[in-house]
C-alpha cells in the first residue's frame, strides 16, 4: 500500500513540477511579494457541488466585495483581497448581527522571537477567575497557505475555542512566504509550541494540558509540531484538531480533481501557495509537508474536519488513514455542503455551526481531567 | 535519445531556472491603493472618535487621522513629481463594508470591532508600502512608499498593545 501511494505521489508531483514549470518558472519564486504568479494550471471543466444556501450567501458576500482569483495575483495583492471572514461579517451585518469581537473574550498580543511576525495573540476567558485552577492551553495556528491571511483574519475559531473550552488559546503568528519560505513557518510553530509550554504558567495556564490546533496551511503546521514535540521529546499535547490540513501532496487525490473549481479555494490555488512557499519540488516531499508518508507513531489521538467542497478534502481523508494505519486514535468528518473556510463561521452557516460543536466536544473529552 | 528522456533531463534545468522579475504595482495603482488605505484609516477613526470614551483609544484615533492625511499628502505630492495624476482617493467595495461595520455597532462593541479592523488594515497596508518601496519603478513614490513604512510600523506596535 505505501508503495503504491508513494508512485501515484510521484505521479502528482510531477504533474504539478510541469505545471508549474510550463512558462519555466519553477514552484520556485523570489522572496519577493511582488514576484509573479506561476502559469496557472490547465482548466478543469468539472463543476464542484452546490453548497448549501447559507454558505453559498457567504461567497457571494466575498465576490461582492471584489475577491479577485488569487492565483492570478502577486502575493501583496492577494493579502489584500476579502476573506471568507470577510464574506461572514458581511452577510451578518445584514442579518443585524454585530461583528465585533466577542468581549467575552480578551485578548493581548505577545512577543516570542524577534521578527516581526513573531508573536502570539493570546486569547484567555474573561470569566475566568484570576487565582483559579490553571486552564487548558490551545495552541493555534491560522491558515492561508503560509503566503496569505494572519491572526487578525482567523480570529473567530480561536476566540470559540477559548469561550466554549474555558480554555488560553494561543494563536500563534509567523513569517510569510515568500519572503521567508518554507521550513520557516514549521521552524516559527515548533518555536511557538516550546514558547508556551515554558510560559502557559505564567499566563495561568496548565503546561500539562495543551492540544495542538490549526486550520488549513496551520491545520498541517499543529500535525507537524505534534510531530516536532514527539521527536524532541517535549510535553506531548493531549489532542490534535486538524481543519482541513494540507497533508498530501499528491496532486491527483479525487478533490483536487472534484472541486478543482472549488470556492473559496481552489486547486490552482494549491499550486499558486506552493509556487511561494517551496525552495524546490523536494519540498513538497518532505515529511512535514506530506504529512501522509511522515512517521505518523505514538501521536496523540486526533480529529480532523473536512468540507466536502474543498480540494483538501482527500488530504485529510488520507490523513485519517494514515495516522490510522500508525496506530493513532483518529476521528475525520467530512461535512456536507460547505466549502473550505467554512469553519469558524457558524454565526452564519448552519454545517460550521454543527463542525464546530463537533470539534468543541472532541476537544472536551480530551482535556477533561 | 527519447522524448521522455529528452524531457526527464531537461527538467533539472527548468527547475533552477531564474525566477521571472517582479512584476511590481503600477504607480498608478500604488497610488490609488495607498490612497484609499489612508481614507479607509481616516474614515473609521472618525467614526470611532464620536463615540469612543477610551482616552487611550481616542488619541489613537486622532493619530490615526493626522498621521494618514500626512501620508495621503505626501504620495500625493510623490505622485505629481512621478507624473501620475491619480483621481481622488475613494474606498473600494471591502472598505465601503468596514466602514458601514463600525457604523452598525455602538459603545465598547464599536471601539473593539475598530481596534480588530485596524489590525488587519496596518498588515495590509504595511505589506502595500513595504511592497513597493523594495521595487517599485517611479522613484518619487518609491520614496514616499520608504517613508510609510516606519510610520505603518509604529502604528502597528501601538496596535499590539490594544
Amino acid at each position: 500500500m505505501n508503495r503504491s501511494i508513494a508512485t501515484q505521489s510521484a505521479h502528482g508531483l510531477l504533474g504539478l513540477a510541469l505545471l508549474t514549470t510550463s512558462a519555466g518558472v519553477l514552484a520556485q519564486s523570489s522572496n519577493s511579494v511582488n514576484a509573479p504568479p506561476p502559469p496557472p494550471p490547465p482548466a478543469v471543466s468539472t463543476a464542484p457541488a452546490k453548497p448549501a444556501a447559507d454558505m453559498q450567501a457567504v461567497l457571494d458576500a466575498m465576490a461582492a466585495l471584489g475577491a479577485q482569483p488569487i492565483e492570478r495575483l502577486t502575493p501583496v495583492k492577494a493579502r489584500l483581497q476579502p476573506t471568507a471572514a470577510d464574506g461572514a461579517h458581511a452577510v451578518m451585518r445584514r442579518q443585524g448581527v454585530s461583528t465585533a469581537p466577542d468581549p467575552t473574550v480578551t485578548t493581548k498580543d505577545i512577543a516570542y522571537g524577534s521578527d516581526a511576525m513573531q508573536y502570539a495573540r493570546v486569547y484567555r476567558p474573561a470569566a475566568a477567575a484570576p487565582g483559579g485552577a490553571p486552564l487548558p492551553v490551545v495552541v493555534y495556528y491560522h491558515g492561508g497557505g503560509w503566503v496569505i491571511a494572519d491572526v487578525n483574519v482567523y480570529d473567530a475559531t480561536p476566540r470559540l475555542l477559548a469561550k466554549q473550552l474555558n480554555a488560553i488559546v494561543v494563536s500563534v503568528e509567523y513569517r510569510h512566504a515568500p519572503e521567508a519560505k518554507f521550513p520557516a513557518q514549521h521552524e516559527d510553530a515548533a518555536n511557538a509550541y516550546r514558547w508556551v509550554l515554558r510560559n502557559a504558567a505564567a499566563w495561568a495556564g496548565d503546561p500539562a494540558r495543551i492540544v495542538l490546533a490549526g486550520e488549513s496551511a496551520g491545520g498541517n503546521l499543529a500535525v507537524a509540531t505534534a510531530i516536532y514535540a514527539r521527536d524532541n521529546r517535549l510535553t506531548a499535547p493531549l489532542h490534535i484538531l486538524s481543519v482541513y490540513p494540507i497533508a498530501n501532496s499528491d496532486m491527483t487525490l479525487p478533490s483536487k480533481r472534484d472541486a478543482a473549481n472549488a470556492k473559496p479555494l481552489n486547486t490552482a490555488m494549491l499550486a499558486w501557495f506552493g509556487h511561494y512557499w517551496a525552495k524546490s519540488m523536494a519540498d513538497m516531499r518532505d515529511p512535514r509537508i506530506d504529512l501522509v508518508r511522515a512517521d505518523l507513531h505514538g501521536l496523540p489521538p486526533t480529529t480532523i474536519v473536512n468540507a466536502h467542497i474543498d480540494p483538501l478534502r482527500s488530504d485529510g481523508e488520507t490523513l485519517a488513514a494514515a495516522l490510522r494505519t500508525a496506530g493513532v486514535p483518529v476521528e475525520q468528518r467530512t461535512f456536507p455542503a460547505v466549502t473550505h473556510e467554512f469553519f469558524g463561521l457558524g454565526k452564519v452557516v448552519r454545517g460550521a455551526y454543527d463542525a464546530e460543536n463537533y470539534a468543541v466536544a472532541r476537544v472536551s473529552a480530551a482535556i477533561a481531567r | 535519445m527519447t522524448k521522455t528522456m529528452m524531457l526527464l533531463l531537461a527538467l533539472p534545468a527548468t527547475l533552477v531556472a531564474l525566477p521571472a522579475a517582479a512584476q511590481v504595482m503600477a504607480p498608478a495603482d500604488y497610488v490609488a491603493i495607498a490612497g484609499a488605505s489612508d481614507l479607509y484609516e481616516i474614515t473609521s477613526s472618525r467614526i470611532v472618535l464620536e463615540t469612543t470614551t477610551d482616552p487611550a483609544l481616542r488619541r489613537f484615533a486622532q493619530m490615526m487621522v493626522t498621521h494618514h492625511a500626512k501620508t495621503t499628502a505626501d504620495v500625493k505630492a510623490a505622485a505629481a513629481k512621478s507624473g501620475v495624476a491619480p483621481p481622488p482617493p475613494a474606498l473600494n467595495p471591502l472598505q465601503t463594508e468596514l466602514v458601514a461595520e463600525l457604523q452598525a455597532e455602538s459603545g465598547p462593541a464599536r471601539d473593539a470591532a475598530y481596534i480588530a479592523q485596524q489590525k488587519t488594515a496596518h498588515g495590509q497596508a504595511l505589506a502595500v508600502q513595504k511592497a513597493y518601496a523594495k521595487e517599485g519603478t517611479a522613484p518619487a513614490l518609491k520614496a514616499a512608499a520608504t517613508r510609510t513604512v516606519p510610520v505603518v510600523q509604529s502604528h502597528i506596535a501601538m496596535l499590539m498593545k490594544m
